[in-house]
């Protein structure tokens, strides 16, 4: 009953904290409101018996992701609370997008027959951390290449033009003409 | 079976030689830029191929036999179509030696004539002959009505290009022209004619076996075209202007060669024109008339080439009266006789317009005292043209009138016979007016032409005495029969013929004018035919082709351009799909993908 | 029947992920709604692994790494955006105009 009950509660925090997010105007407020949505899901891992992950979504996402956003935010001047816009017509499409997704997945959930045989009890954390060597190891390798992958692009994407240094670095961006226009 | 024998290859010797001439000629310009040299070139194809033609006269006048020639040309599903080669029977031999000859005569006459001309005009006018040759040949020798044609359109080509040979001349070009376009309008006939006789008769053999009615229409679609070639009434207009060409064309292609291919084209197909004894009356009327009516109009021309060009009108008219009568032989000796001596009177009349620089027979006069040699040779032509016994014209002119005797209720005999007076008189006057006389102005320093134009006078001077012997031995060649006896009819029409001529002498000793002369003026200068030609060009032809232009510009044009026009604006109009916005394409990238899970959901 | 609501639970969060995308004009704002759409996908891994059993939650741990780095190099072009136009509405890259 109380497990119900803190369903009930955690996912309606989420569900309210991802609306806000799509909806505030105000880009750091948006992000917060993320992160509460995120902090929402990891108590819905805690009720659903996986501890390890609510403890891992709430390092990685609310502690990294949240920040590197804030990052983002205030590099791009956009933290003096300036509006971030939303316009009619992009409204319109979303809805209807959004709104044509939503009735196509709930109805084939709705119509699907989940009934099954009763689960495994949940893996431990000791059982997730051997099969990542185990059974899943080669997923976990290139998961690391792609950590590297993803790191070293960043910096070279993010680099800044430097003219003191010999060898220049350029910019990432092919060079546009004085318009900012290739064609 | 295909290799040719000896008769075969002189054959294509005669065919082929002009041919290299001319194609030598066109495709070495400097060879035909430095003037003398391209004579030489033409006049050694010319006398190669008069070698040849004498050579297999002389074989089949020993007994060798018909030949026939051919490759296959045209193939059409499997089934040969078209050939082409040479035929060497009766009527082409004799036919080919003729041209072979004159074409020689002229083209020697015209090393001196044209020597005024530029080294290029003068290299340009012995490729143009040499063309024509080849084309003439083609022609002549052809062993089926498809290659006959191409023969035809190519004299008619070559003519185009020798009447506006001194193209800078107005006159000159729209005289080439308007041959032209008469002759191609007449010409559709010949294309019907072929296309009928292939469909019905499957072949394009001279001797194709037709249904009468068939026969009759192939027949009519064919004389068309004669109309037009061999300038009968009404497309006989072009021929007089056509007099805009040098001299020596208009002996070769208007007198002696191309105007009488429409009268060798029925000579050959007489198997054809045997089974249509319609189209054989209409053309012995038409003939008949057409020699009247241009004898006539000769007697009031004051321009020497002009008056020359209706009696060839006239003679042609002759022979095709002939042909309608049934006799091809008769026709055909015609066109012999009248090779040589209009070639022959073309020629003469040359030397005398260079004496005295100008076509007018007014300013002509008692040349013969310094021009002896020009005046018996033109008086040999001329003799023999008016029929005169003892000499070549009479025998044939003859055997035509006799042949049209008793058809056709007799008026065609006696349009004949009256035309054969005015034939002597109009001769009559031309030579006396010409030659004897008053002295004219210029006659003080005229002067013969020099060797190289006397020699061809003389040499064409020959046959138009003595080639009506040559009677009995061409009809044994075309198969028929001839001969010369005392009748009604040689007596009547020599009788006729010297008292037109006696006729010219009286009035010339007085200076008076022919009979009816003012009334045929006027009739000449009315132009009557000439004029509703004209009409019909512009306000028919002309108006037909700027609807065509209409059509052609706004609907086919505009339909092409318009295809561009709104391939181009649909792009423009689809080019704002592509935002260049990031948004609009993840957009259309989750419609696309929903719409693909919602229907893959529904199947 | 938990897993129904759950899952449309995950359903809904990942359509407001959407909306989200085609929405919002601002880079950042865009990679939120991915984040969102990313961790409903998370909710339903989950969901599945304790209700049915199966390798969910190690696959959540992979989704988890995917979408860190995806995070990272998003946020790198948002800087270049940023740099390039002086400002970082995502509209003003229109370099795929046609």
């Amino acid at each position: 009953m109380s497990a119900a009950l803190g369903f009930a509660l955690a996912a309606a925090v989420v569900v309210v904290a991802a609306i806000l997010v799509v909806r505030s105007r105000n880009l750091v407020r948006a992000v917060l409101w993320l992160a509460l949505a995120l902090l929402g899901t990891a108590a819905l891992y805690a009720l659903l018996d996986a501890p390890f992950l609510a403890g891992v979504q709430v390092l990685t996402y609310i502690g990294g992701v949240v920040t590197l956003m804030i990052f983002g935010v205030m590099v791009t001047g956009r933290h003096t609370g300036a509006v971030a816009e939303i316009d009619r017509a992009g409204s319109l499409r979303g809805l209807l997008v959004a709104g044509g997704f939503l009735a196509l997945v709930g109805g084939a959930i709705l119509s699907t027959d989940l009934s099954g045989p009763p689960p495994p009890p949940p893996p431990t954390t000791a059982e997730l951390a051997r099969s990542l060597l185990d059974e899943y190891l080669l997923p976990f390798e290139v998961t690391s290449l792609l950590l590297l992958a993803a790191v070293i692009g960043a910096v070279v994407l993010a680099r800044r033009r430097d003219p003191g240094l010999a060898g220049e670095p350029k910019s990432a961006l092919p060079s546009l003409s004085s318009e900012g226009s290739l064609r | 079976m295909n290799t040719p024998g000896t008769p075969e290859l002189l054959g294509l010797l005669a065919l082929l030689a002009p041919a290299a001439a001319a194609l030598v000629l066109g495709v070495v310009p400097w060879l035909r830029r430095s003037g003398g040299a391209a004579a030489v070139v033409a006049i050694a194809g010319s006398t190669v191929a008069l070698v040849a033609a004498v050579a297999v006269l002389a074989q089949r006048a020993g007994g060798g036999p018909d030949v026939l020639w051919t490759v296959s040309w045209l193939e059409a599903g499997g089934r040969g179509l078209a050939r082409v080669g040479v035929r060497l029977d009766g009527v082409s031999v004799p036919m080919l030696a003729v041209v072979t000859f004159v074409a020689l005569a002229v083209q020697v006459y015209s090393v001196a004539y044209m020597h005024a001309e530029t080294a290029r005009s003068y290299g340009r006018y012995f490729a143009y002959h040499a063309l024509f040759l080849f084309s003439m040949n083609l022609l002549v020798l052809a062993p089926n009505l498809l290659q006959a044609f191409a023969g035809w359109e190519l004299v008619g080509v070559t003519s185009y290009l020798l009447i506006g040979f001194h193209f800078d001349r107005p006159s000159a070009a729209r005289a080439a022209v308007k041959a032209f376009w008469m002759t191609k309008l007449a010409d559709m006939g010949f294309l019907f004619a072929l296309l009928l006789l292939y469909t019905a008769g499957g072949s394009f053999e001279w001797t194709a076996s037709l249904r009468p009615a068939v026969a009759g229409a192939v027949t009519a679609l064919l004389f068309i075209a004669v109309v037009g070639k061999s300038a009968q009434f009404p497309l006989h207009i072009w021929l007089p202007d056509a007099m805009e060409g040098p001299t020596p064309v208009s002996a070769l292609l208007h007198a002696a060669t191309m105007v009488a291919a429409g009268v060798y084209l029925v000579v050959r197909a007489d198997p054809l024109f045997a089974q249509a004894p319609a189209t054989r009356e209409v053309m012995l009327f038409l003939g008949a008339g057409t020699a009247a009516f241009a004898a006539l109009l000769a007697l009031v021309q004051t321009d020497i080439k002009r008056m020359l060009a209706f009696s060839t009108c006239s003679q042609l008219g002759f022979m095709v009266a002939a042909l309608g009568a049934g006799s091809a032989f008769a026709g055909f000796f015609h066109l012999g006789t009248h090779a040589f001596f209009k070639a022959l009177l073309f020629l003469a009349a040359g030397s005398v317009i260079h004496a005295v620089h100008s076509n007018e027979l007014s300013q002509m006069g008692g040349l013969r005292r310094r021009m002896p040699l020009t005046t018996v040779v033109f008086a040999i032509g001329a003799l023999s043209l008016a029929g005169i016994p003892g000499f070549a014209g009479f025998a044939s002119k003859d055997t035509v009138i006799g042949a049209v005797e008793g058809q056709g209720g007799g008026v065609p005999y006696f349009l004949l016979l009256g035309t054969a007076f005015v034939t002597a008189l109009y001769m009559g006057r031309a030579l006396l007016r010409a030659f004897f006389g008053p002295p004219c102005a210029a006659a003080a320093h005229a002067h013969e032409p020099p060797l190289s134009m006397t020699a061809p006078l003389v040499l064409l001077a020959i046959p138009s005495v003595l080639a009506g012997l040559l009677g009995g031995w061409l009809a044994r060649s075309v198969g028929a029969e001839y001969h010369l006896h005392l009748a009604p009819t040689p007596v009547l029409a020599a009788a006729l013929s010297l008292a037109g001529l006696l006729l010219a002498v009286a009035l010339f000793r007085q200076g008076r004018p022919a009979p009816l002369a003012a009334f045929l003026e006027r009739a000449d200068r009315a132009s009557l035919v000439d004029r509703s030609w004209a009409l019909l060009y512009r306000q028919v032809l002309i108006r037909v082709a700027d609807v065509s232009r209409w059509v052609d510009r706004y609907l086919v044009d505009g339909l092409m351009n318009g295809i561009g026009w709104s391939t181009l604006e649909t792009g423009s109009a689809v080019r704002p799909v592509q935002t260049g916005r990031m948004r609009d394409y993840v957009f259309a990238v989750m419609v696309g993908a929903l719409l693909l899970a919602w229907i893959g959901g529904f199947r | 029947m938990m897993l129904r609501e759950l899952l449309l639970l995950a359903a809904l969060l990942f359509s407001i992920g959407i909306y989200g995308v085609l929405t919002r004009r601002h880079a950042v704002a865009v990679l939120l709604s991915i984040e969102l759409m990313a961790n409903a996908a998370n909710v339903a891994f989950v969901a599945f692994a304790t209700l049915r059993g199966g390798p969910g939650e190690v696959l959540v741990l992979f989704s988890l790494a995917i979408t860190v780095s995806e995070v990272a190099v998003g946020l790198a072009l948002v800087m270049l955006l940023h740099r390039r136009y002086g400002d970082t509405v995502l509209d003003l890259a229109q370099e795929a105009k046609g």
